[in-house]
């Protein structure tokens, strides 16, 4: 077989000048490669994010009374909440299903007092749901259907200045606008090392929150996944069996501040490979440019030959191809090592934020962050190099087509 | 009864140079027949230039008609011009007329390919090279060739696709006696053989020597046309 001479011409052109060659594919290589390390490491923190929400207690999807979805009435109650619960748990792909019910309080001790949005649990289930609570730094969790216990944030202890094993006075407003108290121990704190997380931390059973506000069952039920991927999947089904009896909400609904966030990092990294992308695209079209001019006495006497504009074309794109596939390359193989050590050794933020833990909107992140690696890698490199590079041979070859053979003959003989 | 190849009548190109206007050919009538070997000569200035490129269709008379292998020039297109160069005609310049980067047969197979030729390129390229007693060059790359060697080349290269005319622009002008003398020869027997029409321009008086028809130039007009004797040198 042999090659296309059209080929051999556009890379033995591109040899000729190794170095401007060499320069250009080191261009398009890095700037691929910086593209590959942004991608992979805002997909990783969106993975990261999605997970630490959901697991920081607002779960993967939460099943709600329809009206709340609009109100977050922390007074409705789910229908049937217990039927509701065993259902769901026995779908295959649920990790976990843990009911919640929440009310405003107020917490009292001597003199000081404090308002808080208290959460009624299920002892067992919650340390599985909500990463939060695997952080309880002395005492222990509630206990199923206890009563008269509580267990609260750091920042709650320091505020009312208590300790273990104090008596808050509770206060809430019941169903009917009564007031109604308790006295209830503290027998566990949490410390998740945000101070600003650790002051909206109030469980109590959902018993407990029963007996005060006179009002049965649960508001909403948590649910986590197996496998975050199921995600669309799983709400169609599960929207699918609640039916009119309750609202399925994912994690971007639950918490629109958090998608948000997520959905504007993303906008940041699209600009990042945009703006990388259109440097490497007008370096290589200067570079490409500049090939042109050189040959535009070459050109003139192949159009003389009888070359059509057409072929010019293709070889001058065959050139940017050439470069591409070597950036291509060249951005894998620095884009993917780093990708890759993002992905596996993460990178440190815990210096930046004082040693502290990351919160945002009651949620819990790891300081490390990892990002994304994988196969996609690959045919992303390849799209980016190839279009910034085909691109960027546009204009030279337009340019090149559309010189007047008998001016560039002329010029320089 | 010869068969014309060039007819011009009354060909004209004015340049515009800033403010003022250039008259590169002006009122140009000839014919020139198959199987010519002819040759423009004129100072420099003269339009020789000029006048060669319109007949190759690179660019575009003024005023005037020209037909060119039968086909009304200025009534084609710049795809049809291109097409016509690719089929009908072949060029060759003073220098640097081989892509570089291409080898000798390469670069005549590259006309082969423009023009659509498949697998057999290589081998037609190879023929033409042997004929031309270029084989020894085939593989080599212009800048491993001597001036004349490439010419030579440049000549193969034109005539690769059996054109019917072969324009050459100052063909001899970068090279010394021996290799212009070659070249002519060369020329001149592809002339005869193939009865392909050659029209050149030269300053030399040797390379005019060859030449069966003297085309003079002066001031873009045609000066002198005079037919010598067939194959007298
Ligand atoms: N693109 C152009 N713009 C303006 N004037 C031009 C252009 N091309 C040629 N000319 C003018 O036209 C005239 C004829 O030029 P041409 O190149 O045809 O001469 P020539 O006979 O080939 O000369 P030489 O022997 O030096 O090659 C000259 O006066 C030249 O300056
Ligand atoms: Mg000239």
């Amino acid at each position: 077989m042999k090659i296309n001479l059209s080929a051999k011409y556009a890379i033995r052109s591109l040899s000729r000048h190794l170095r401007r060659t060499i320069l250009s594919v080191l261009g398009i290589g890095v700037g691929c490669g910086l593209c590959l390390f942004t991608i992979a490491f805002i997909r990783g923190e969106k993975k990261m994010m999605i997970r630490a929400a959901a697991e920081s207690g607002a779960g993967h999807l939460t099943v709600a009374p329809k009206e709340w979805v609009n109100t977050r009435d922390n007074d409705l109650r789910l229908e049937n909440w217990e039927a509701k619960r065993r259902e769901i748990a026995a779908i295959d792909g649920i990790r976990i299903v843990t009911p919640r019910v929440q009310t405003d309080a107020l917490l009292a001790f001597g003199t000081r007092m404090r308002g808080i949005l208290m959460t009624g649990v299920d002892p067992p289930t919650e340390p599985v749901a909500n990463r939060l609570v695997q952080k309880l730094v002395e005492g222990r969790y509630l206990e199923s259907g206890e009563i008269g216990t509580v267990v609260v944030g750091r920042t709650v202890v320091k505020r009312l200045n208590v300790a273990l094993d104090d008596d808050l006075m509770v206060t809430v407003a019941g169903q009917d606008g009564q007031m109604s108290s308790a006295m209830l121990r503290i027998i566990g704190i949490i410390e998740t090392g945000s101070r600003e997380l650790d002051g909206t931390i109030c469980h109590v059973t959902v018993e407990q929150v029963e007996k005060l506000t006179g009002q049965q069952g649960a508001t909403q039920l948590t649910i986590l996944l197996e496998n975050p991927k199921s995600l669309e999947t799983m709400e169609e089904q599960l929207r699918n069996r609640m039916g009119n009896s309750a609202a399925v909400l994912d994690w971007e609904e639950l918490l629109p501040e958090m998608a948000a966030g997520v959905e504007g990092d993303e906008t940041w990294s699209r600009m990042i490979v945009l703006i990388i992308m259109t440097v490497v695209f007008l370096g290589i079209a200067s570079a490409q440019l500049a090939a042109v001019l050189e040959r535009r006495r070459e050109f003139a006497v192949l159009s003389a030959l009888g070359m059509k504009s057409g072929r010019l074309v293709l070889i001058m794109l065959m050139e940017g191809v050439v470069l591409g596939f070597a950036g291509a390359l060249l951005g894998l193989s620095l884009g993917a090592p780093t990708a890759y050590y993002v992905a596996t050794k993460g990178i440190d933020f815990s210096g930046l934020y004082g040693n502290a833990e990351m919160s945002m909107s009651n949620i819990l992140f790891d300081p490390i962050f990892y990002g994304d690696f994988g196969w996609w890698l690959v045919p992303l490199s390849f799209v980016l190099a190839l279009a910034a590079t085909s691109l960027s041979s546009l204009y030279p070859a337009w340019y090149a087509a559309r010189t007047d053979p008998a001016r560039a003959l002329q010029v320089e003989q | 009864m010869s068969v014309s190849v060039i007819e011009a009548k009354d060909l004209s190109k004015t340049y515009e140079a800033g403010r003022t206007e250039v008259q590169a050919v002006r009122d140009v009538s000839m014919t020139i027949n198959k199987g010519e070997f002819t040759a423009i000569v004129g100072p420099s200035g003269s339009g020789k230039t000029t006048l060669l490129n319109l007949f190759g269709g690179l660019d575009t008379a003024t005023s005037g008609s020209l037909s060119v292998v039968n086909l009304d020039i200025s009534t084609l297109s710049k795809r049809q011009r291109a097409d016509m160069r690719l089929y009908y005609l072949g060029f060759v310049f003073q220098a640097y007329n081989l892509v570089p980067v291409l080898t000798a047969r390469e670069n005549v197979e590259f006309v082969l390919e423009l023009q659509g030729v498949g697998d057999e390129r290589s081998d037609r390229a190879g023929e033409v090279l042997e004929e031309l007693g270029l084989t020894e060059f085939a593989d080599r790359r212009p800048n491993e060739l001597s001036g004349g060697q490439q010419q030579r080349v440049a000549v193969a290269r034109a005539i690769a696709s059996r054109p019917r005319l072969v324009l050459a622009d100052e063909p001899t002008a970068n090279l010394d006696g021996e290799n212009a003398e070659i070249l002519l020869t060369m020329m001149r027997r592809l002339n005869t053989e193939h009865d392909i029409t050659f029209v050149f321009s030269t300053h030399d008086p040797r390379v005019v020597a060859y030449a069966q028809r003297v085309i003079t130039l002066v001031d873009g007009c045609v000066d002198k046309d005079e037919i010598k004797n067939a194959g007298s040198c």
